[in-house]
């Protein structure tokens, strides 16, 4: 099978942005994500949900026009446009890359964040908050972070509270904006047909003339190994949602690769090929859906190392039983040689279903280059991959999965 | 926009759409059966659903759990669905393997085990998968629009069926279902990535040449009936939001008027200029999410209006507000400029539905299944899009979305109440 042979190019411009030109010669739509130096690390206690609040602002218009000219002007062009707490992303014909590039620009760099409007947002965040609390799953996961991440600001929702929503005014949005959303240490990828030079080019004409002063970032406290916890929510549902787990690792963690096949031979391999999966689902007949993973969630900051079942809550006794034999299991002894061969195989060869959409293209190399893996890094992961062996295997469960500091949260049925 | 397919019929009335393309070196492998839910008696209800998760589960050739390590171990991934109207399998795989992915369907086309305890024990897994739906507000109303909707026609029952069907169906009527159902003529294959035309039709003809057809020709099911005024229901959902569905019988996949009804659709609901969400989100704030669906079927398919109300909204005032803007485009027509944006989203999503192989093969499969006239059809999308005019759209409300064939569900908060508190520590 081919290897993975990507065209990418970089340019960092004089205002510390860094543009990424990611070439996919026969796509007929683009994708285009910036990605600025902010999150919900960067708020303080009264700032919580601001990052979340002006990334769903992004869109209700800037200072050259309303939300719904912006929206017009993006549907002239058959384009869509999401913002994020770190930023915004942009889809749409390969040919209208250009326009809609100035659309990202403007939206990023010239909120007008306008009082009618973010009254209506927040109102709307005050409704998925609402939604959220009715939702068992939600419930569980949210309380699971608390539990997990302790003082770390991920063990707080990214839209924060009611209570913290209906503090924030457009000045504290303007006022966040300014400090935070600037272009220094920022990306901006664009994947699509262009020639390399010419998407960098475009690139540049757009955001080279931006301005402003980073801040610097305070460090986010390490959420240390909890003390165990069994902790359940009982809400009137069929079913029950269960997470088990602990803080997980960072991305750039030297273990980061076998991990991902221990992920896979435990909790997280395609259909029902892993041992939770396979157990609990294929075997038991307990669940419609189980995984189990540690790297999936690893970034910047730790993740988390979270099993999770839905299931009738007549079987989550049982479901918690098998998780923690499971993890038992792959802490004690060597996995399976077939096993092992099984998950690099599989690693391996869908590697490249990864990168098929432009927007998973920019996606990965902006990741990359944050992470300061470099893009050699997306084209070695094969190879470090069917490095690991099982004695790499048995190593890192020891080291990074802890059963006596698990914690254990539910919601649902009692 | 629309790829070069090449076309191949078997004798035994299998079908197969094969189209290359090498941008990468992967295929995605899809077989579609022209059975669904559509197909189902009473009694017999989430039959298709049930049997599409027993394909997995053993066959003449592949012991249970073998195609997902088979798959795995080749890098690839495999999936399946069933809808009203079909049953579809899929495998994504890398170019120099992906031959494994027709070995399998072809070895599952008429020898799956169908084993009695595996039968058993997946039954569960599908009551649990029933039971995560229930937890589901928007699941709920949507089965339970959809039961108004369709009062005659087999539409009128979920997908994945009545909880009591599951729980008491035996396997040999499965057995039986699966025998009167698959068959290579009830099937077409759709394959799209970096394949060799000729050696690719050779295999097909290997692996698929000998299956005898199953004869026969798929029942007719009853016609849904002209409805004779609005149809209401309110349920109860856990939660503090008050949520609202509209749909209303409208046409086949395919038809002129299913063009229209997309056009509709976008000047309607999609996006912030979109007139619903301006009048209803925007200025008079009603709710806070307005979505619109036109989803054609083989049989008549259904046109959606979903909602979550902002706090303290009466839903007839929401009612009042869609009846007024829809009033509003059968009298007075919509814009040039409106038609014009529609057109260009429309294309857009077209070209996004074209971006990987996989993308292509479902949007190939799914027109071929559920289109009279076939995946040909697609080479018209744009043209049937640009002829689409004012008048049109002024026609199409007044013929489909008469608030008197509304059928109308509300959910309203309440489901604590009635089954208990909400999440608190125990």
């Amino acid at each position: 099978m081919r290897e993975l042979d990507l065209q990418i190019a970089e340019r960092l411009l004089d205002n510390g942005l860094t543009v990424i030109a990611v070439r996919n010669p026969t796509a007929q739509t683009f994708a285009a994500s910036a990605v600025l130096d902010v999150d919900m690390r960067d708020e303080q206690e009264a700032e919580r949900g601001l990052a979340y609040l002006i990334g769903e602002c992004f869109d209700e218009g800037t200072r050259r026009r309303s939300g719904v000219e912006l929206a017009q002007a993006l549907d002239d062009i058959g384009c869509s446009l999401a913002g994020h707490c770190s930023g915004a992303a942009v889809t749409g014909p390969a040919k209208d890359a250009e326009p809609a590039l100035a659309l990202l620009r403007e939206v990023l760099f010239e909120p007008s964040f306008p009082a009618r409007e973010v009254a209506r947002v927040k109102d709307e965040i005050r409704q998925e908050i609402e939604v959220d609390l009715a939702d068992p799953r939600a419930v569980a996961q949210q309380r699971f972070r608390r539990e997990v991440y302790g003082p770390h600001p991920y063990a707080h929702p990214e839209y924060g509270s009611a209570e913290h929503i209906a503090r924030h005014d457009p000045e504290a949005l303007h006022g966040f904006h300014r400090r935070w959303y600037v272009p220094r240490r920022g990306y901006v990828a664009l994947a699509g047909p262009l020639e390399l030079d010419r998407g960098l080019d475009v690139l540049a004409a757009e955001f080279a003339g931006l301005e402003g002063t980073a801040t610097d970032h305070r460090p986010a406290p390490e959420p240390g190994l909890p003390e165990p916890s069994n902790v359940h929510l009982a809400m009137e549902r069929e079913q029950v949602h269960v997470f088990v787990g602990h803080p997980g690792i960072r991305r750039t963690d030297p273990d980061y690769h076998a991990l991902v096949v221990m992920d896979h031979i435990l909790g997280s391999g395609p259909g029902f090929t892993a041992r939770i999966p396979r157990r609990l689902r294929d075997e038991q007949g307990l669940c419609y859906t189980v995984h189990a993973s540690i790297s999936h969630t690893a970034g910047e900051e730790p993740g988390t190392f979270a099993a999770y079942i839905g299931t009738s809550p007549a079987h989550r006794d049982r479901a918690i039983a098998g998780f923690l034999e499971e993890i038992e299991r792959i802490r004690q002894d060597l996995p399976d040689e077939t096993e092992l061969v099984d998950v690099r195989d599989y690693l391996t060869g869908s590697y490249v279903f990864s990168f098929e959409r432009n927007a998973q293209l920019a996606r990965h190399v902006i990741r990359a280059k944050r992470l300061g893996l470099g893009f050699d890094h997306l084209e070695e992961y094969p190879e470090r991959i069917r490095a690991v062996t099982r004695e790499d295997v048995l190593r890192v469960a020891r080291a990074h999965l802890h059963p006596d500091h698990m914690v254990r949260v539910s919601a649902g049925g009692s | 926009m629309v790829p070069d397919v090449h076309e191949l019929a078997l004798s035994n009335g299998l079908r197969a759409l094969l189209v290359r393309r090498s941008s990468l070196p992967v295929v995605a492998s899809s077989i579609w059966y022209r059975v669904g839910s559509r197909d189902e008696r009473t009694g017999e209800t989430g039959l298709s659903h049930f049997l599409e998760h027993m394909m997995f589960k053993g066959t003449d050739r592949y012991a249970k759990g073998e195609i997902d390590l088979l798959t795995s171990r080749m890098g690839g991934s495999n999936n399946a669905f069933t809808d009203n109207d079909l049953t579809g399998y899929y495998f994504s795989l890398a170019s120099d393997r992906w031959e494994t992915a027709l070995e399998i369907e072809a070895s599952r086309m008429r020898n799956c085990l169908l084993d009695a305890a595996e039968f058993a024990a997946e039954k569960n897994v599908v009551l649990e998968e029933m039971a995560m739906g229930e937890d589901d507000p928007w699941t709920s109303i949507y089965r339970r629009t959809e039961s108004l909707v369709y009062q005659v026609h087999p539409y009128h029952h979920p997908i994945i069926g009545w909880r009591q069907d599951i729980e008491r169906v035996p396997v040999e009527t499965m057995r039986g279902y699966y025998r009167r159902n698959y068959g290579p003529d009830r099937a077409t294959l759709v394959i799209v990535g970096d394949i060799d035309l000729d050696r690719t039709e050779g295999r097909i003809h290997e692996l698929f040449g000998g299956e005898q057809p199953i004869g026969g020709v798929r029942e007719a099911v009853l016609g849904e009936p002209e409805p004779e005024g609005d149809r209401r229901a309110t349920i109860r959902t856990p939660g503090t939001t008050t949520r609202l569905a509209i749909a209303a019988q409208t046409c086949r996949m395919g038809e002129d008027d299913d063009f229209t009804l997309d056009v509709l659709s976008c000047v309607l609901a999609n996006g912030k200029a979109s007139r619903l969400f301006r009048d209803m989100v925007l200025e008079q704030q009603l709710v806070s999410e307005v979505g619109t669906v036109n989803e054609p079927r083989l049989d008549p398919g259904a046109f959606w209006f979903t909602f979550e109300l902002s706090p303290g909204v009466e839903p007839t005032r929401v009612e009042d507000a869609l009846r007024a803007q829809l009033r509003q485009v059968e009298e007075h027509g919509v814009s040039d400029e409106e038609l014009r944006r529609a057109r260009t989203q429309l294309t857009s999503a077209f070209l996004f539905e074209e971006e990987t192989a996989l993308d292509s093969a479902l949007r190939i499969g799914r027109w071929d299944a559920q289109c009279r006239g076939g995946y040909r059809r697609l080479a018209e999308v744009e043209t049937r899009y640009a002829a689409v005019d004012s008048a049109r759209l002024q026609s199409a409300v007044a013929r489909y979305l008469s608030p008197m064939t509304w059928n109308v569900v509300t959910s309203l908060p309440g489901g604590d109440a009635e089954r208990g508190n909400g999440a608190g520590d125990a």
